[in-house]
């Protein structure tokens, strides 16, 4: 789909406490800066939202801005089926706050799970992946799943990196406009410790991401 | 996240900032000289960058304080004292803070500011996403006279609170800017000016009957107040607060702060761009010409605002006295809960002007109900290796699962203690509410009655009913968590820290108070835990047990970095961890301690529990409560490696 500097884009970050939303959420909003972008207004979650609660953030940007202030960004909240793309720390996060997605918006999801005390206890079911799968189908414009958390496990002996993992994995849908790899580049560089290793986490996320929306479309 | 932040430093330029580092920054280019705050979402990280400045420039100490109030009754009272040597305050609080303060307020708001300024910076939070209710606490406006200020984006937020404390010092009157959960942590382009320094000292000057309110002073300060108000009325559309969006339709809008960014989105779905909008920044006082005009034009006017009407009403009363025909739709057609979104605004609008919401929102709506019902709870619960987690399953063994017995809540981490599975909470007041509450509870029952409390929420307003219950010698336990940091809000220092440096402890506290009946446990300890309220709940008056053991959080990052240095000097390190074999699936971990570090898994066919071990602390209390010893503990390095236990406080 084409789209015009003028148009809102609007993404979907979701996870669980302490997964890296807030920081992906800040990079892609300093990186849009860098970008040039004209106007930018997204919500993030704190306070009780942590606790291994379910996290949910709105990144939204306007390259160009139009003259007349009744057509151009004002909400920092996505309307309910407008986001374009959803980055997903969690497989079962992707559906909680799935009203604001539509048939034109893309999924990437960390497909490790994160199955929650009722889980656990056996008072609650999570659904199996496929179900979760067949569901997304639903939405049409692509939906991707890597588990990442095992990416960063084999790569770096740690969780720390799924964040810039999914980062990648995300740029590599091309669904994140007018914002490219090297605004991104500078933005790690100011802004988080050991730049380097997390400038590799974002490009294993966006080969390993080309790979899997490579096999999935062809 | 930030390794060298200038937002807060350099003179100018265009910045990324949330609505309340905006706040902060407003107050830098404002000259504001002291803060003062207890913390509460969403405002808490007012405070937190106020700390970050004074940390990496020394040099601000000299013009600028800040205080982590011990309540926030304390912080509005310390917040006057310091504006009437005739400097710029600053006092955030969040929308239940506001309650707490109002005392304090109430009385300020009276005598007035100056010869200093005072801006109350008041968190809202319709939707309750970080909170334990919604209350619309605007019409404290009404009541103490508070001028309130209602921004939508960070600009406004760092532009408006400059303006904030010009109206205050000019007017005398306190001023109140209201944000929300939404307002406060939304990001978005700020354009910079440059830092004025703060007043370094300033000077009180006697003058009795603008500072002793009482009789007969109370009532010319009261006569005051409505002269200073109504001065501030009418120069309102001069400060440019209030902005107008022109359009010819007979059915226009007013509206402010988040519900605007909704209001504008949903116009724009519905095809409607010629709307008239009137947006305001200030939502009290209303300036009666402004109103006026814009309301002469229409034929119905729909007020757009979350929870309870409060422009509404006021709109309605300007339309009444000066008796224009427009009819004031509000309420009606929104809800008075909840949060709003661009969707609701859209859908509500829908109705009044007889259009289609769009078919992408529609059907998004549809299919999203078509299948949400497969999505798990995840509510917030204790983090794994919490010491306050481990406390309540130590009540649950001790209390066979509550039987006969009432626990009492309170304001913190433990807030979350009624989620399930553990359930073990049966009430939650406010701040110290659950001590207040066992007093009175405890003498018409005989029910075991359990209070709990942590150290943070003690000191804020704990100490005084645990006074009155020794003097009553109340008949219930009250368990104090001892976690030496304020938690929940994101762990700003409490003024514990700052006491237990001169030999002061909570333990002293309630024995200088008169408690006979005390204990200090630790609940990575369990089983002595479960026996000291077992033998508190079997004794008659009242019973204090302090569960002393930092915060998890917090204790593993002290953990780990003492781990981190160790290994980088070459020095071998225990290595701890914990795992499950021969699991009889018996549920003790996962639904009595419910641990968030444990999963339950099948494999061919066969369920047990696993502990993931990049979650896990390493507390080892699902270790020492597995009545089936499945759970073991293996230590690499156990003889050569240094031991790194948690640090004691």
């Amino acid at each position: 789909m084409y789209f015009k500097e003028t148009d809102i884009i609007n993404i979907v970050i979701a996870g669980t406490a302490g997964q890296g939303v807030i920081t992906l959420k800040r990079l892609i909003e300093f990186a849009a800066q860098k970008a040039g972008i004209e106007r930018a207004f997204g919500s993030e979650m704190h306070g009780l939202a942590q606790r291994e609660g379910a996290i949910t953030s709105h990144t939204r940007y306007q390259k160009q801005v139009f003259e007349d202030e009744r057509r151009n960004l004002q909400s920092p909240l996505i309307c309910y089926g407008d986001a374009d793309l959803y980055i997903c720390f969690e497989p079962v996060e992707a559906l909680r706050r799935g009203i604001y997605a539509s048939g034109k918006t893309t999924f990437v999801i960390n497909d490790r799970t994160i199955p929650g005390v009722m889980i656990t206890a056996g008072f609650e079911r999570y659904p199996s992946i496929e179900e979760i799968k067949e569901t997304l189908e639903g939405y049409r414009n692509g939906v991707y799943f890597m588990n990442a958390t095992q990416v960063s496990l084999d790569h770096f002996k740690h969780n720390q990196q799924v964040n810039l993992i999914m980062l990648g994995f995300a740029i590599a849908t091309g669904k994140i406009h007018f914002i490219e790899m090297k605004h991104y580049e500078e933005v790690i560089k100011e802004w988080l410790r050991d730049p380097e290793l997390n400038i590799k986490a974002m490009h294993l996320g966006f080969e390993e991401g080309k790979k899997v929306i490579g096999s999935c479309d062809s | 996240m930030p390794i060298k932040d200038t937002r807060f430093t350099r003179e100018n330029g265009r910045v990324l900032m949330l609505g309340n580092e905006a706040i902060v920054r407003g107050c830098l280019e404002a000259g504001v000289s002291y803060v003062s705050q207890y913390p509460g979402t969403p405002t808490s990280d007012i405070g937190e960058y106020f700390h970050q400045i004074l940390d990496s420039e020394p040099e601000m100490h000299k013009y600028l304080v800040h205080h982590w109030a011990v309540n926030e009754a304390v912080a509005s009272s310390s917040c006057a004292g310091a504006a009437w040597t005739g400097v710029r305050a600053l006092n955030p609080m969040k929308h239940v803070g506001l309650n707490v303060a109002s005392d304090a307020l109430s009385v300020i708001a009276l005598n007035g500011p100056k010869p200093g300024g005072l801006v109350t910076v008041v968190g809202s939070d319709p939707g309750s996403l970080g909170s334990h209710q919604e209350q619309n606490e605007r019409f404290y406006a009404w009541m103490f006279h508070l001028p309130t200020i209602e921004p939508h984006t960070p600009q406004e937020c760092k532009d408006w609170i400059k303006l904030a404390f010009e109206i205050s010092e000019k007017y005398d009157l306190v001023v109140n800017f209201r944000t929300s959960t939404r307002s406060a942590h939304s990001r978005g382009f700020v354009n910079l000016e440059p830092i004025i320094k703060g007043k370094e000292k300033g000077e009180f000057i006697r003058n009795i009957p603008k500072f002793n309110s009482l009789p007969p002073h109370a009532i010319n300060n009261h006569i005051r107040l409505y002269e200073r108000i109504e001065q501030l009325r009418k120069d309102i559309p001069e400060l440019g607060f209030n902005t107008e969006f022109a359009g010819t339709n007979k059915i226009g809008i007013i509206t402010s702060g988040m519900p605007f960014g909704y209001t504008m989105e949903a116009l724009e779905q519905l095809g409607l761009r010629d709307v008239p909008v009137l947006k305001l920044g200030m939502i009290y006082p209303l300036n009666y010409e402004q109103i006026i005009k814009f309301l002469q034009a229409l034929e119905k006017v729909v007020v757009i605002e979350e929870l309870e009407p409060f422009l509404e009403m006021d709109i309605a009363r300007i339309a009444h006295e000066h008796k224009i025909q427009v009819e004031v739709l509000g309420e009606k057609y929104f809800p008075k809960y909840n949060e709003f979104s661009t969707g609701l605004v859209a859908t509500c609008l829908a109705k009044i002007y007889g259009k289609h919401p769009n078919d992408q929102m529609m059907k998004a709506i549809d299919y999203f109900n078509s299948y949400k019902d497969i999505v798990p709870s995840r509510f917030p619960t204790f983090c794994a290796g919490c010491p306050e987690r481990a406390t309540l399953y130590a009540i649950l063994k001790a209390t066979n699962h509550l039987d006969n017995t009432v626990i009492c809540g309170d304001i913190g981490c433990y807030v979350m203690s009624f989620f399930p599975p553990q359930e073990c909470s049966d009430l939650i007041i406010c701040m110290s509410g659950g001590i207040s509450a066992a007093i009175g509870m405890s003498t018409k029952t005989d029910q075991k009655v359990l209070a709990m409390i942590g150290d943070s929420t003690f000191f804020h307003t704990g100490m005084a009913p645990l006074a009155e219950a020794v003097g009553y010698d109340s008949n219930f336990l009250l368990i104090i968590f001892e976690n030496s940091w304020t938690a929940m809000t994101g762990h700003q220092d409490d003024v514990l820290r700052y006491l237990s440096k001169s030999g002061f402890s909570i333990e002293k506290i309630c024995r200088s108070i008169g408690v006979q009946w005390l204990r200090v446990e630790d609940s990575y300890n369990p089983k002595k835990l479960i026996k000291s309220i077992d033998e508190a709940l079997n004794s008659k008056g009242l019973k204090v047990i302090i569960v002393k053991r930092e915060c998890a959080l917090q204790a593993n990052r002290w953990r780990m970095s003492q781990i981190r240095s160790l290994e980088t000097q070459g020095k071998r390190v225990q290595d701890v961890s914990y795992f499950i074999g021969g699991c009889q699936m018996c549920y003790e971990c996962a639904r009595i301690l419910s641990c968030p570090a444990i999963r339950r898994v099948e494999t061919d066919g066969i369920e047990e529990m696993q502990i993931d071990q990049d979650r896990c602390v390493k507390c080892g209390v699902c270790y020492e409560i597995c009545p089936n010893g499945a759970i073991r503990k293996s230590v690499i390095n156990a003889l050569e490696g240094v031991e790194v236990p948690f640090r004691e406080l």
